[in-house]
């Protein structure tokens, strides 16, 4: 079997491209219209475990309550933290430099990730006040908030 | 096994091709919230949770991990198992071999599938050897298309069996309220349905369906306690084959190939002699007509080459003596990580005696499960209604 | 409000994933053979004696290392086969192969595996059966590229007659 080691090793190109369409199902539906019609940013409440959970979902992850309710929060919020991204890859939605922050909007006990932008970055820092900045189009996904910024 | 293991409950979704009302959680939850209803328990009371679930086959990776809220897994150990059609069957196989073991005493198995969202296809060709077999990727349906036309040149089987599958399947699934394809069809409908690959009809294929099963295992002390209408695993084998080698497909290879050899040791272990007098009803996954025809050869239930005699006789029928498949079957619906759990699941419920419409009409004290794997390989089960069984 | 509910919001998404696939050893020797020589290697099993299409390192029933190279004929026979009535795409072009085409499982004179192609022969039933004979074609030497795709297709052997 030594004179297999005469060819060379073999290596071969290729990718699959596939495609998708996900579905945001109820609660993910109700959230997703009121933001592209109403500029009204959606969570869900869990009456067990009295919080606002955002992204809203039909499921408490944490007591497994159905959830029905949906309240309006924000749409001013708190930087929880943040980070400012300095390299670009394919897969990021915008050119380096850009920050990504976590956002407790008011009204809501989770944070929401989103961009802040029409700030310097000397000035983020966590406890900033922020409010979104709404696309002109809309289209009915997240980035119908175009970024968040300072108050 | 260590410990015996039972079904205490179960449940599902319906299925169809279309679920734009729910998302990916909101639909496992469906079948979760039944499968807990069913088996009289409650999310807290659940040890552990296994989710079987095809990866990237609905665009997205990790269900496991961000599915948590549908699956309830919040907090507790959980698993991801991805085995191809049979995923539904591994993870209950799984969930078991935790209960035997004694590491937990109560274990929901979830299989699901939104096939509507994702590619399938080209994930699929992704399975495929990228030097050896991408490029001809020619999915399931030539993989089972081959299959048709080895068996009818070798054994003198005709276009009208495999119709007879088809319309078995349709029919008893017009009796299933869950099942996908509930069509009022005839020989004749499918004999005349459009040629996907010869011999393969639009009627001799399963549909891509969306839809969520979910069973809860207990070990033999809690399911007593607990569950009126326990069913008890009895038995459970896993065969791989070389995925290099494609000869399973054709009904005179000489080789003992894995649907054979899996099937042997599941026997041996019971001493199973004679199958079909032995299990009273079957749930096969037969993704097309002639895997049907090639299980009943496989699994003994009579000689080799004497399958298609099986259903132009009608033995296999809701109502014959060796009954296979009365929910409808993979031709009916499939959600392919969930379509193996359903085999369990229905066979679970033709022993309960709930399976409502499509109950068999007789006293089921014993089924028999299989599921098919991307490359060739299978899981089986042995389901019985008392440990004495 | 109320219609609004009505309506399921849902998002495309496309994922492109490139991939670079070593062949091995086996699969390599196998390629380049075919490819310069247009010669077709299996490898015997020193236990079972299996001839196994693709070459690879370990017999998977006997666990044991197949060192024992064997050449192939073209010339084998038709295992089963279908008459596909769908545009297939190839993924490895993004190009569908155009229907109907025929499509079938060969065993090549002295392998124990059989090869799944295609068979350049009109889809009609009366004249593809099971039992043909067939040879296989290779592209041109100067366009081969190292992988199945250098085998066009199988051509039926003239001259047969279909049994009763
Ligand atoms: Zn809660
Ligand atoms: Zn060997």
């Amino acid at each position: 079997m030594e004179e297999i080691k005469k060819y060379e090793p073999f290596e071969v190109d290729q990718h699959i491209t596939a495609q998708s369409r996900y579905y945001a199902g109820r609660m993910g539906s109700r959230f997703y219209i009121a933001l592209r019609d109403q500029q009204k940013i959606l969570g869900a409440k869990c009456p067990r475990c009295n919080k606002v959970l955002w992204p809203p979902r039909s499921t408490c992850g944490v007591c497994f309550s159905e959830l029905t309710e949906t309240v309006e929060i924000g749409p001013l919020g708190t930087v929880e933290t943040f980070t400012v991204v300095t390299y670009n890859e394919p897969v990021q939605p915008r050119k380096a430099p850009f920050i990504y922050a976590v956002i407790k909007l008011d009204g809501a006990d989770t944070g929401m990730a989103h961009f802040l932008d029409e700030v310097d970055f000397d000035e983020v820092h966590i406890g900033l006040r922020v409010r979104p900045v709404y696309a002109r189009e809309r289209n009915g996904n997240i980035l119908d908030i175009q970024y968040f910024k300072p108050l | 096994m260590k410990r015996n293991v039972a079904i205490i409950g179960g449940g599902q979704t319906y299925h169809a091709a279309r679920r734009h009302d729910v998302d990916q959680a909101e639909m496992v939850n469906e079948a979760v919230r039944r499968a807990l209803d069913d088996a009289g328990t409650t999310i807290d009371e659940i040890d552990a949770i296994l989710l079987g679930n095809m990866e990237f086959f609905e665009g997205v990776h990790m269900t496991d991990c961000w599915l948590v809220h549908g699956t309830g897994v919040y907090g507790k150990p959980g698993l991801k198992i991805t085995t191809g059609g049979t995923v539904g069957a591994t993870t209950v196989c799984a969930g078991a071999h935790h209960v035997a073991s004694g590491l937990f005493d109560k274990v929901l198995c979830i299989g699901f599938e939104k096939q509507e969202e994702g590619d399938t296809g080209a994930i699929l060709s992704g399975v495929a050897h990228p030097l050896w077999g991408r490029s001809l990727a020619g999915a399931a349906l030539g993989y089972f298309a081959m299959m048709g036309s080895s068996y009818m040149a070798n054994w003198g089987a005709t276009e009208e069996h495999s119709a007879m599958v088809a319309v078995k399947a349709r029919q008893n699934a017009r009796k299933n309220p869950y099942a996908h394809l509930k069509l009022d069809i005839t020989i004749e409908d499918a004999l005349n349905s459009r040629m996907l690959s010869y011999p393969i009809r639009m009627l001799d294929m399963c549909p891509a369906s969306n839809g969520a099963c979910a069973v809860v295992l207990a070990d033999e002390k809690t399911a007593k306690k607990r569950c009126k209408k326990p069913v008890w695993i009895r038995a459970m084998e896993t065969a791989h084959n070389e995925q290099f080698e494609l000869d399973w497909r054709f009904v005179d290879t000489k080789r003992l190939i894995f649907s054979k050899a899996c099937a042997g040791r599941l026997y041996k272990k019971l001493g199973v002699t004679k199958p079909a007098e032995y299990f009273d009803v079957f749930e096969v996954y037969e993704p097309a007509t002639w895997a049907e025809l090639v299980w009943y050869e496989d699994l003994g239930l009579c000689g080799p080459g004497e399958g298609f005699r099986l259903i132009e006789k009608g033995m296999t029928n809701i109502d014959g003596p060796i009954p296979v498949n009365p929910s409808g079957g993979v031709l009916s619906t499939n959600c392919i990580g969930a379509s193996a759990m359903l085999r369990i699941w229905e066979a679970a419920l033709q022993i309960r005696g709930d399976a409502g419409g499509h109950q068999v009409p007789k006293d089921v004290r014993r089924a028999m499960t299989t599921a098919y794997g991307g490359t060739n390989w299978t899981v089986m089960t042995a389901l019985s209604k008392t440990l004495n069984d | 409000m109320v219609q609004k509910e009505q309506e399921w919001i849902s998002i495309p998404m496309t994922v492109d994933v490139p991939f670079r696939f070593a062949a091995g050893q086996y699969l390599s020797k196998f390629m380049i053979e075919m490819r310069d020589n247009s010669k077709i290697y299996a490898v015997k099993c020193p236990q079972c004696g299996r001839v196994q299409l693709p070459p690879r390192i370990v017999c998977a029933e006997c666990h044991v290392k197949n060192d024992e190279w064997v050449e192939l004929s073209h010339e084998g026979t038709l295992v089963a086969f279908t008459i596909m009535y769908l545009p297939l795409t190839d993924p490895t072009t993004g190009k569908p192969h155009e229907p109907p085409f025929v499509y079938g499982s060969i065993r090549l004179d002295g392998s124990t595996s059989v090869l799944d192609h295609f068979v350049n022969v009109e889809p009609d039933m009366d004249k593809i059966w099971v039992g043909m004979r067939c040879r296989l074609v290779l592209r041109p030497q100067e366009n081969r590229i190292g992988d199945l795709s250098d085998i066009l297709y199988f051509d039926t052997l003239p001259g047969q007659v279909r049994p009763k």
